[in-house]
């Protein structure tokens, strides 16, 4: 695996929560959060649990302001580029927009140190079958002018996720892995689901920390 | 289709056109931007209208002219930019025009900020505009909720030409949850648009008229009592509530709603697993507000605390509704500030222990 995870995806297909369960699990040196779309439920919203467990977080210039409509884009978003003993991860807003984001590294970003990873919920209205996910891929590699090169089965209902929904995002995304050649990096499974099942890629418990319990 | 995980904007846009919208004018605003984004795609996939407006006040009066003509109108926009709409809204309710708005509301006043918020609890309920007028007001709690309203919300915009809001906080439209956009719901019997402005088509000779200007006073007042006899009905037929954890003789009930209902029913757990009782008036409408549900208190309450993520608007209506039956107590954070379980847990238990809590 390459040193430089960079999550891409459709919105809400879960890659801040992905992001920040990868940074802390992983012990990453750095989150970088592009997200210059949504208000709320950001990664930088949980800057001082990142801290916490040593990842740096690179956010906004405006730095703390989680009330702030202003997506600034840092400068220190290209410091992993550099800082070649570093890993990082890089959470994208959603589709096209946040693609678009990664051509402001093309000088820097060399492919080899480098993943690209689509995140997937197949609960998502607009990735909830192999065609629409083929046709993302190719919407997100043009907007970024990067090959994604790996997926993640994020596939989730939130609270009332059962053993079956992952199963079935499983078979979704190895039709595709099929397809395309990509592999399956990760399948994240909700905290409170209960299975043995063994899925695609590694599996991880996916903790929700920016999502609220009474969310 | 089966349950999907939609984020609280994109479910109201696709719930619009499930509920037959015609046409969408709107300006775009923090926290709901995904509406007019989602919409801006989805309404041209189904042969609808979509127009992203110069302003709110050109937009709210792009409805004003769609629900004229007779079609089935929403705009949305978040607090500062309601206000810049309420002339609009007060023309709709005096010309008897159905549309939707949807509210996504944040912190204020003046631009405030962009976290969520329920400050604008008396520009909804208090008219806003100018008049003698009252909108037919839902604030849902989840998404499922929401979307159901939103389909519904246009029959019964039809049914009483009258504008409806759907008044949420900004947590609503940008948190994300399962929901079945299919699920069978009630609406109003459709009425044919007789008095739409839309040419000689069917009567020739005769000419309807879309205005809220009434010169002669008396005129003026006729019209203001056939208005008030409608927000009448509104007030026997549309009031909706839940009334939760009544059957365990609660001594203390919360009453709140939206967002705020969600963290008190996580509260209402919490004391619960620690042998409290409490139990929670949830008002779905604020406009009309749901006054039945305190004539059917138990006989164990004792005192009514009210939630708010404001400063004391609703606990007026809660106030007027009482007529100093119950003990009075207040709950409110405001500017953005979303309250944790622990808060309302703790106010809770110290107003069981008599005293007044923060």
């Amino acid at each position: 695996m390459n040193r430089l995870w960079i999550l891409t995806g459709h919105y809400g297909s879960g890659k801040s929560e992905v992001a920040v369960n990868l940074a802390i699990d992983e012990q990453l040196d750095y989150l970088v959060d592009l997200d210059v779309v949504n208000p709320y439920f950001r990664s930088r919203s949980v800057h001082a649990l990142l801290e916490a467990n040593g990842v740096s977080l690179v956010e906004s210039t405006i730095e703390k302001a989680t009330g702030s409509d202003l997506p600034f884009i840092s400068a220190k978003g290209s410091r992993p580029f550099h800082d070649k003993a570093s890993r990082a991860v890089y959470d994208l807003a959603g589709t096209q927009a946040g693609a678009k984001l990664m051509r402001q590294y093309t000088d820097i970003i060399d492919e080899r140190e480098i993943e690209f990873w689509l995140v997937v919920n197949i609960y998502r209205m607009e990735t909830a079958n192999e065609a629409q996910i083929l046709n993302l891929i190719n919407t997100l590699e043009g907007a970024s002018g990067l090959k994604v090169t790996g997926l993640i089965n994020n596939s989730n209902l939130m609270h009332e996720t059962t053993e079956e929904h992952i199963k079935k995002g499983d078979t979704v995304l190895n039709a595709v892995s099929k397809k395309t050649g990509l592999p399956i990096v990760f399948t994240f499974i909700e905290e409170e689901v209960k299975t043995n099942l063994k899925f695609a890629g590694e599996n991880r418990r996916l903790i929700r920390h920016l999502g609220k319990h009474w969310l | 289709m089966g349950k999907v995980l939609m984020k609280g904007n994109e479910a109201m846009a696709l719930a619009a056109i499930k509920g037959g919208c015609d046409a969408f004018f709107g300006y775009p605003i923090t926290p709901q931007n995904e509406i007019p984004e989602y919409l801006s795609y989805h309404m041209a996939q189904h042969d609808r209208i979509f127009v992203q407006a110069e302003s709110e006040v050109a937009a709210i009066n792009m409805v004003y002219g769609a629900a004229g003509s007779g079609a089935r109108v929403l705009t949305s926009s978040s607090s500062p930019g309601i206000a810049l709409k309420q002339e609009g809204i007060s023309y709709l309710a005096g010309s008897e025009l159905p549309a939707v708005i949807i509210n996504v509301m944040r912190g204020g006043p003046g631009l405030g900020g962009i976290q969520p918020s329920q400050g604008d609890y008396n520009q909804i309920t208090r008219g806003g505009g100018n008049g003698d007028y009252k909108l037919l007001t839902f604030a849902p709690e989840t998404l499922q909720e929401t979307v159901n309203i939103v389909k519904a919300s246009f029959s019964l915009a039809d049914y009483y030409r009258n504008p409806v809001m759907i008044a949420v906080d900004g947590l609503i439209g940008q948190m994300m949850e399962p929901v079945d956009l299919d699920q069978k719901i009630d609406e109003k019997p459709t009425k044919e648009k007789d008095w739409a402005a839309t040419g000689h088509a069917k009567k020739r000779g005769h000419r309807n008229k879309i205005v809220s200007l009434y010169l002669d006073p008396y005129d003026l007042e006729k019209h203001n009592l056939k208005l008030k006899a409608k927000y009448d009905e509104m007030l026997e037929t549309e009031q909706r509530y839940e009334m939760i954890n009544m059957d365990h003789n609660p001594s203390l009930v919360f009453v709140a709603y939206g967002s705020m209902a969600r963290i008190a029913r996580s509260a209402i757990q919490v004391l619960k697993d620690a042998g409290i009782e409490v139990g929670m008036i949830r008002p779905i409408t604020i406009s009309p507000f749901p006054e039945k549900a305190f004539k059917h208190l138990p006989d164990s309450v004792h005192t009514l605390l009210t939630l708010e993520m404001s400063l004391g608007q609703m606990l007026q209506d809660v106030q007027i509704v009482n007529q100093g039956r119950y003990t009075l107590d207040f709950y409110g954070r405001a500017g953005g500030v979303v309250p944790e379980t622990e808060d309302i847990v703790e106010k809770a238990k110290a107003v069981l222990k008599g005293g007044k809590g923060q």
